[in-house]
């Protein structure tokens, strides 16, 4: 049974992250005042890139790709989406953090072996960028798991069935997002790919079959940040439910990237440690002093 | 971390036109810059010396890609002045809302140009967008919406069609209602001002020591505009102002070319109010054009563009080709001496804001 469960939450992943990806164009597109993609568009791009021949830059780069989207592949089996959870007792907040180091370091890998200046400056980017919304992010987590004495992502989320964590404690979840938006690369947190800057950094040397992982891989990340994200702070439901909760975060994302420009990656790490931080360690306070509505 | 070179540009998606900078990068930082142009070397200045006169007017067009207008009028301007031509007044004031509209167009360009190096990747949508409608007006009035070959020497080349001026009207009225969009999206954007404000700056000493003009002398507090300093066409007819700001950052680079665009529409306004009727050209060769020869002098002639001063120098030994012209780029000083000089210590983050908002303009330095 957990086989196919764990088989019903990646291809959730793949094709409702997918849809939402091309849908986010089309709505960035309105915005930009143009007609843009169809909302399959992504599906195009990634059979197209899959299909084609590729250049390799020796097996770390290989094993990195590989390690990439393996990592972040079985990270995602680990988080629960709504009532569908692949690995009961063991989709704890803890283990999916942890698991989803190890993309992050296997991309990091694979893009500093391809040997391009500008991947490595994206790579360098991206690892200073995660030490800034990580830090937080997890103050924020640590006082949910404080509060509410459990790491496990499914009991958090049924604790929450009276009311969501978003009004519970409304600081730390605008915390959350901030730093979710970091997660998913959006502006104004795209500095590690800012193509006017490191013509798109850590990508700069994919072709076809890596692109096209890598694609996936983005594709897989997003869908976990962003339900990490939903069960925690948003509540738990049925898993329509949820596929509902995690359509809305992911639009409001895209709307507020869509008007804001990047920062440089010193503003990144300056922003995230002085408001996001503190407004962490507010909330953090207020729950240790009972303030919880 | 050791020092890396970097190859910005020409292909690269930071850079504007064919142009290259070596950086070598330390981190994040830039240690050293060398602009390396040449890419579009064509030898515009040569290639006059072999083409009739009148051939030119098609040729010179190519040497400022978003606004080649500025050429044609320098051109026209310094054959009159040598010949001693009296050009009909309906075509200078014609000639003076195509360099206003290219204005404009160029203006909306430059956000479409910040939004690249910000990632405000809406910008450059809007931007292009609305610069297409200025386009459109040049395709009625001309029949060509980059290179219109549309002002020659003795006027301009056809007559307005009839129904332009309300086209005119309709498309300003358009822009200026778009103005508070690009405000909110650009000018008063938190980010924008964080990535902006005191980036790039230029102090107005070595400003003027450069030879800088435009917009990137009047962000440091000098209101040098040509068209109030030594008016040509019939500038100092139109009421405006030339807007200047103290900073000299990128950011009043931008907030003044914003503030500029008004200025514009304002003097096209005047322009189509004050417009008389009647001739516009004057014929001055017999038969063949292209065998026209412009009598033995030499001028030099200047016009502000949007970056900044932009000046022909014609000289003619009474032949029918000219024997030299020399073309003043206007970004030609922060373009070469500008990149080598104030880039290193800035970051890799900025070097597209500082060839972005200094207005670097590859043909102009590859003439």
């Amino acid at each position: 049974m957990t086989i196919f469960k764990v088989a019903a939450v990646l291809l959730t992943g793949f094709f409702v992250g997918l849809t939402l990806e091309g849908i986010a164009r089309k709505i960035i597109a309105r915005v930009q005042r143009r007609y843009g993609p169809p909302w399959y568009q992504n599906f195009i791009d990634v059979f197209k890139a899959l299909s084609k021949h590729g250049f390799s830059h020796g097996w770390i780069f290989d094993f990195g790709v590989l390690m990439a989207l393996g990592g972040v592949i079985a990270t995602l089996s680990f988080v629960p989406l709504g009532n569908l959870v692949a690995f009961p007792g063991l989709d704890n907040v803890f283990v999916v953090l942890y698991l989803f180091a190890v993309g992050a370091l296997g991309m990091a890998m694979g893009m500093v072996g391809s040997g391009n200046p500008n991947a490595s400056i994206g790579v360098a980017r991206a690892l200073t960028q995660m030490l800034g919304y990580e830090v937080p992010y997890l103050v924020s987590l640590a006082a949910i798991i404080f509060y509410y004495k459990t790491s496990s992502i499914s009991n958090l989320m049924n604790l929450q069935a009276d009311s969501w964590n978003l009004f519970k404690m409304p600081i730390g979840a605008a915390v959350a997002f901030i730093s979710l938006m970091g997660m998913l690369g959006k502006k104004p947190f795209d500095t590690p790919i800012a193509p006017a800057e490191i013509a798109s950094g850590p990508m700069v040397e994919l072709s076809s079959k890596y692109m096209g992982l890598l694609m996936l891989m983005h594709t897989f990340s997003i869908f976990v940040e962003i339900s990490l994200f939903v069960d925690i702070f948003l509540g738990g439901g049925s898993y329509l439910v949820f596929l509902l909760k995690f359509t809305v975060v992911w639009i409001i994302a895209t709307l507020i990237s869509a008007v804001l420009p990047r920062f440089r990656i010193e503003q990144v790490v300056k922003f995230y440690w002085r408001v996001p931080l503190g407004l962490a360690f507010l909330q953090a306070f207020f729950v240790l002093i009972g303030w919880v509505f | 971390m050791g020092e890396v070179k970097l190859f910005f540009g020409p292909n690269h998606p930071g850079m504007h036109g064919n142009f290259s900078v070596h950086l070598y990068v330390e981190g994040d930082t830039v240690v050293k810059a060398k602009p390396l142009p040449g890419f579009l070397h064509r030898g515009f200045e040569k290639l006059m010396e072999r083409r009739t006169w009148f051939q030119n007017v098609a040729l010179i067009p190519r040497i400022c890609v978003p606004e080649p207008d500025i050429n044609e009028v320098c051109y026209s301007m310094a054959i009159e002045k040598i010949a001693k031509i009296d050009v009909p007044e309906r075509a200078q004031w014609i000639r003076m809302i195509v360099l206003e509209l290219a204005r404009i167009a160029n203006h909306l360009w430059s956000f479409a140009g910040i939004g690249g190096p910000l990632g405000l990747y809406t910008g450059p949508f809007w931007g292009v967008a609305d610069r297409d409608r200025i386009l459109d007006i040049f395709e009625q009035l001309t029949g060509a919406r980059i290179y219109h070959m549309y002002i020659i020497p003795g006027g301009v080349r056809k007559e307005m069609p009839s129904k332009i001026q309300d086209m005119i009207s309709q498309t300003l009225d358009y822009i200026e209602s778009r103005l508070p969009d690009y405000e909110n999206l650009i000018l008063r954007n938190r980010i924008v001002q964080t990535r902006l404000k005191g980036i790039a700056l230029l102090d107005r000493e070595s400003a003027l020591t450069m030879g800088v003009t435009g917009i990137g002398l009047r962000a440091t507090g000098v209101p040098y505009d040509l068209r109030k300093v030594d008016p040509y066409l019939y500038y100092n007819y139109v009421d405006f102002e030339v807007p200047t700001a103290t900073e000299g950052d990128a950011y009043s680079r931008i907030k003044l070319k914003y503030l500029e665009i008004k200025q514009s529409i304002r003097i096209i306004r005047q322009v189509l109010e004050k417009m008389p009727e009647g001739p516009i050209n004057t014929k001055f060769s017999d038969g063949n054009a292209l065998r026209y020869r412009v009598p033995k002098g030499y001028a030099y002639v200047h016009v502000e563009a949007t970056r900044g001063e932009y000046g022909y120098f014609v000289v003619s030994n009474g032949e029918d080709k000219p024997y030299r012209v020399t073309v003043r780029g206007a970004s030609y000083p922060q373009g070469l001496y500008g990149i080598e000089k104030y880039l290193p210590g800035t970051r890799i983050e900025d070097v597209p804001i500082w060839l972005d908002t200094m207005g670097v303009c590859a043909p102009e330095i590859d003439r």
